[in-house]
């Protein structure tokens, strides 16, 4: 597989939120999620977001992924490429990122397979099915590969968006309570996958959670309050730290 | 849904359920596809209650005039005196008879003319119905049990307005006097009479013989009361003694019979094409309704209802959405009845606006029966929901066909019980079959195929086949709505532009401005002899001889052909037979040969070529005409057609020269005349010479026609609207039904990092490919749908002219793909943050 060379090529690309905020107007009382907000996610590395609901944790995520634009501050996308380091505006990390969801959505008209294939063939790649195949296989579903996503268990599906997001070899796998709605026994499986593929693929996995089990078994851990983001677990990155010179 | 919850688990009594569904009802009432819903519906409502109403007027209107206030059971006519030996043995054979005869003639009083129709009556006319008179134009109508008195004359309404006349006044027709008596509002036979809508006047059928008309240009025809037993005797005896005669009977055939039976097909056409449309539109949005009313009956019950509580709660709310809609679509309907009867008095005189109370329950009751199946399958489905249903997203898949295939045989049947024509139903219900069977298997073998061929390329276009063969089934569905609509569209519009083709190739380029249909010769003499004196010039001077054809190879026309024509209605009566020796220069010869000049053999005819295709002649084929009481056969030798650009005076019947000599008939002129707007006041003196002389002003001929075309325009192009209308509705709701898993879809390509323009651009491969699916289904659908329909049912010859039917599906499909990608930018608009919150 590729993903081995991936590792040992490009270590360094980086996502970097600074003094990021985040509010909206509602009934024109001003809602701010959070204020002047630091983050550096690094390619390869696993980070767990917790928090209570309505903290803003989903938002956060849209922001990293450069889907949504923050109210004030600046993202940027610094690329370890053939180039060298290139630093760019979040825009550019689009082709270089991949979702899991707490509700799966996969499409009901397809079999695992030809879900997990779907993104390779809409990059026109002639290899899909059997790289999907390969992937299945990682995931543990080898046998399952031509059932349709409503004969598969919660688990099973949640294993199937897996492979459908790291198929495609992004660089940041986002994950918005990936284990939300699976019991414990498979949201421990499950969580054992996603750590273990992303790491298979040098993928940094960023992932919203509720589970401390799920948070604990990440790199880094942070907490998103009403007052900020504090890291519970992490040694290489201080809390509000800058890279002054990029 | 805290509040609802409560409610729901507590609601036991019907009325608190009531309450419940009202409050469920208002929820939804802005929820897009309620709103297309309720569209959908109600034009349906206002379409099938406007349309039946208008139809059932006009068919009442009919039988009225033909029943009741017909005048007669049945009218035998001829352009000769019945005989006394006839007259005898008519009389022996119905119960009662009234003699009436008819002429058309120029009248003129005090410098003004008109040409009408005087009508000559016995005094026991008439013979049934209500004759109706007045003696102003304000005052009382009074029932007249007898007609005019000897040396009196009555007037129409409208003869009577144009000539300023009132009672007492002495007016002139060929030097006799008459004494205006009384104004005629009503004649009872006057539908029976023929359409024809010249002003009138009417006298005694004793003063007639004293204007000393020539006997041929006469209509002679007796009112006769019978009983249907009679009838076909009567036929017979018609059939052997006067093969001339036209006999017409209230059982069908009148006059109108053609042109009414063309558009009332249309509209039957249109209301079985309106049924589909909807039927399609309905199912394409009740299968959105489907999953949402599961869901919210799941919940109900998750929640401690009773599943009879779901169902129930469904059914109320169902009935809100259909009775609030009863006030607007009743009014619209009311109104547009009015509309249509108001364009119809044209044609159908005092024909009056009038609500069918009974009618309209009953078609509401039908429409209502119609919604009710397409819902059915929603409350099918609810008493299969269950509180799992919640947990798994199963959704229902191909499961439901059985049921579809159910749904689409019991619409069949109900739209056959609807409609009075169950073979134009058979035949565009078998056509849209081949076209379902024909879409289905284009889009598995296109997609198929597709995904095979485009494996190796890359690009968008392999993963859109990719995706659509994946999604076979509710792609195949939203094809088959989009393909079946743009059908039974373009039929609808082909079929509009070919009758009206039919009607605008009645109107003739003319020359000169005044028309004279039928002159003697006596008259032409003097014509001639009064434009040269007066400058006037003569365009165009053709002789014919008046013929009834009776007979094609020895058999009745009735043997030789039952199919319906405007040319075998036109044979029913006397046609202008022209004799020549050269093909006239405004003719063509299209097959045979044209006679030599004073050939020996005089037995050959020439026929117009649309009138050959429509009577199924051929070349060989033998003619028998009566002409002047005897009996003439001919060869069909040549066949000819109209060219424009020299003169309009043309014939469908030519034989040679040579002819003349061996028949024994009156010889008429045609003529056509240049008379400039100062000589108008000459025609005065013409007509006071000459009363009988038919002469038609320009303007008036084409009036007529003009006002005939513009009515089933009008008709026609009204239906077109509703079902144009419609066709969007089909196409906005299968976009609609599939919106929330489009919206998904591109959500789910966003999120593999792709942008809105990937997701845009395949959309639009997507529709494309949709659309030219559904193209070659409807182009195959409306030829065999022409092929069926068009001489069965409208008594026109099919030719597809398919460079406008592909013009015409490229403009449909342009617009709809057009439709579908503006329609689907909205799920473009879908983003990844939906599927987190979701
Ligand atoms: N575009 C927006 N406009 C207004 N308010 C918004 C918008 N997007 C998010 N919010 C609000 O911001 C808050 C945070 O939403 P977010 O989905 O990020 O929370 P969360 O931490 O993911 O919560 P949960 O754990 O329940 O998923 C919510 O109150 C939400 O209503
Ligand atoms: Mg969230």
């Amino acid at each position: 597989m590729s993903s081995t060379t991936h590792s040992s090529n490009i270590q360094a690309s980086y996502i970097q939120l600074r003094n990021i905020s985040q509010s909206f107007a509602l009934n024109d009382t001003k809602v701010t999620l959070f204020e002047q907000l630091n983050l550096t996610i690094r390619q390869g590395q696993s980070y767990a977001i917790m928090g209570p609901s309505g903290a803003g944790k989903s938002s956060l995520l849209m922001l990293m992924s450069g889907l949504e634009l923050p109210s004030s501050g600046q993202g940027v996308y610094v690329k370890d490429g053939v180039k060298g380091k290139q630093e760019s505006s979040l825009e550019a990390l689009r082709p270089d990122i991949g979702f899991i969801f707490q509700q799966f959505h996969l499409l009901p008209e397809l079999t695992a397979l030809n879900n997990v294939a779907l993104p390779l063939k809409l990059r026109g790649d002639k290899e899909a099915i059997s790289k999907a195949k390969v992937m299945l296989t990682k995931v543990g579903l080898q046998d399952r590969i031509h059932h349709n996503p409503n004969e598969l268990s919660g688990g099973e599906q949640q294993r199937v968006a897996i492979a459908r997001a790291l198929v495609f070899e992004p660089r940041f796998i986002f994950a918005d309570e990936p284990t939300g709605n699976l019991d414990e026994k498979s949201a421990g499986d499950i969580a054992n996958i996603l750590l273990n593929c992303c790491k298979d693929s040098n993928a940094a996995l960023i992932m919203v959670t509720h589970s401390q089990v799920l948070a604990n078994k990440a790199e880094h851990v942070f907490n998103l309050t009403h007052d900020g983001l504090t890291q519970l677990k992490g040694y290489n990155t201080k809390i509000g730290h800058l890279e002054a010179a990029c | 849904m805290l509040i609802t919850s409560r409610a729901l688990i507590e609601s036991r009594t019907l009325l608190e359920r009531t309450k419940l569904a009202w409050q469920f009802y208002r929820q939804e009432y802005h929820l897009p596809q309620q709103r297309l819903l309720r569209w959908t519906q109600t034009i349906l409502l206002i379409f099938m209650l406007a349309l039946t109403q208008s139809s059932f007027s006009v068919q009442q209107y009919l039988t009225q005039n033909l029943q009741g206030l017909l005048g007669a059971d049945a009218k035998i006519s001829q352009r000769q005196p019945f005989t006394n030996q006839q007259v005898n043995d008519l009389s022996e054979q119905v119960k009662e008879l009234v003699a009436t005869q008819q002429i058309k003639i120029n009248f003129s009083h005090q410098d003004s003319w008109q040409y009408i129709s005087l009508k000559a009556v016995a005094d026991s006319y008439p013979l049934q119905g209500e004759l109706l008179t007045a003696t102003s134009l304000a005052g009382n109508t009074e029932q007249s049990l007898t007609g005019p008195k000897q040396g009196e004359i009555w007037f129409d309404s409208r003869l009577f307005a144009s000539f300023n006349l009132k009672t007492g006044d002495i007016v002139h027709i060929a030097k006799q006097e008459f004494v205006f008596t009384k104004l005629i509002k009503h004649e009872p036979d006057r539908l029976m009479a023929g359409h024809n809508v010249a002003m009138r006047a009417m006298i005694n059928i004793a003063d007639m013989a004293k204007l000393n008309f020539s006997e041929n240009l006469i209509n002679y025809r007796y009112l006769l009361a019978l009983d249907s037993t009679q009838l076909s005797s009567l036929q017979d005896w018609q059939q052997q003694h006067l093969p001339a005669a036209q006999l017409v009977h209230k059982q069908g055939n009148h006059p109108l019979a053609l042109f009414w039976q063309r558009t009332e097909n249309f509209i039957g056409l249109a209301s079985i094409i309106l049924f589909f449309m909807a039927a399609i539109a309905i199912e394409q949005i009740a299968l959105k309704h489907q999953n949402k009313e599961q869901y919210f009956s799941a919940v109900c019950m998750s929640l401690g209802a009773s599943k009879s509580t779901g169902i129930v709660v469904s059914i109320l709310k169902w009935c809100f959405s259909l009775l609030l809609l009863l006030p607007i679509a009743l009014l619209a309907a009311a109104a547009c009845h009015w509309l249509i009867i108001h364009y119809l008095t044209d044609n159908f005189p005092n024909l009056q606006w009038q609500w069918h109370y009974g009618l309209s329950l009953k078609t509401l009751a039908f429409i209502s029966l119609i919604f009710a199946l397409f819902y059915l399958p929603v409350w099918y489905s609810l008493l299969n929901s269950s509180v799992g249903k919640l947990f798994t997203s199963a959704k229902n898949t191909g499961s439901n066909f059985g049921q579809k295939l159910v749904s689409v045989a019991v619409l069949v049947i109900v739209v056959l019980a609807y409609s009075d024509n169950a073979l134009l139903t058979m035949m565009l219900v078998g056509a849209m079959l081949v076209t379902i069977v024909l879409i289905l298997l284009l889009s598995w073998l296109v997609l198929t195929l597709g995904e095979k061929f485009t494996q190796n390329l890359s690009g968008l276009l392999p993963f859109v086949f990719f995706m659509m063969k994946q999604r076979l089934v509710s792609k195949s569905t939203q094809i088959l709505g989009v393909g079946l609509s743009a059908f039974l569209l373009l039929f609808t519009l082909m079929l509009m532009h070919d009758l009206g083709k039919t009607m605008s190739s009645y109107q003739r380029q003319h020359d000169g401005n005044l028309m004279v249909s039928k002159a003697t010769n006596d008259q032409l003499s003097y014509l001639k002899n009064w434009a040269s004196e007066h400058n006037i010039i003569i365009r165009q001077n053709k002789s014919y001889m008046q013929a009834k054809l009776i007979e094609i190879n020895e058999q009745s026309l009735a043997e030789h052909t039952d199919k319906p024509s405007d040319s075998l209605a036109t044979f029913s009566r006397e046609i202008r037979m022209h004799w020549n020796n050269q093909l006239p220069s405004n003719n063509r010869l299209l097959s045979g040969t044209w006679w030599q000049a004073d050939s020996d053999n005089w037995q050959q005819v020439s026929v117009e070529q649309e009138v050959l295709t429509d009577m199924g002649l051929s070349l060989g084929d033998e003619l028998t005409f009566i002409i002047s009481g005897q009996r003439y056969s001919f060869i069909i030798t040549a066949s000819h057609e109209f060219k424009p650009g020299n003169g309009s005076i043309t014939f469908w019947i030519q034989i040679p020269t040579a002819a003349i000599a061996h028949i024994q008939a009156n010889h008429y002129s045609m003529a056509s005349l240049e008379v400039s707007e100062q000589q108008q006041p000459l025609l005065a003196e013409l007509w006071q010479k000459f009363p009988t002389l038919r002469m038609v002003s320009l303007q008036q001929m084409t009036e007529r026609f003009d006002n005939l075309l513009a009515m089933i325009t009008k008709v026609i192009s009204g239906f077109s609207m509703l079902i144009i209308l419609l066709a969007g509705i089909v196409i906005l709701a299968s976009i609609n039904a599939v919106e929330a898993n489009e919206q998904k879809k591109n959500s789910i390509i966003m999120s593999f990092g792709f942008n809105r323009m990937t997701c845009l651009k395949l959309n639009i491969i997507e529709w494309l490919i949709t659309a030219m699916i559904a193209a070659a289904g409807a182009i195959v659908g409306t030829y065999l749908a022409g092929l069926l329909i068009y001489k069965s049912q409208f008594s026109l010859n099919y030719q597809p002219d398919f460079v406008w039917l592909f013009v015409t599906l490229f403009i449909i499909l342009a617009s709809v793909t057009s439709l579908g990608i503006i329609a689907s930018r909205k799920s473009l608009n879908s983003s990844i943050r939906q599927l987190m919150t979701e």
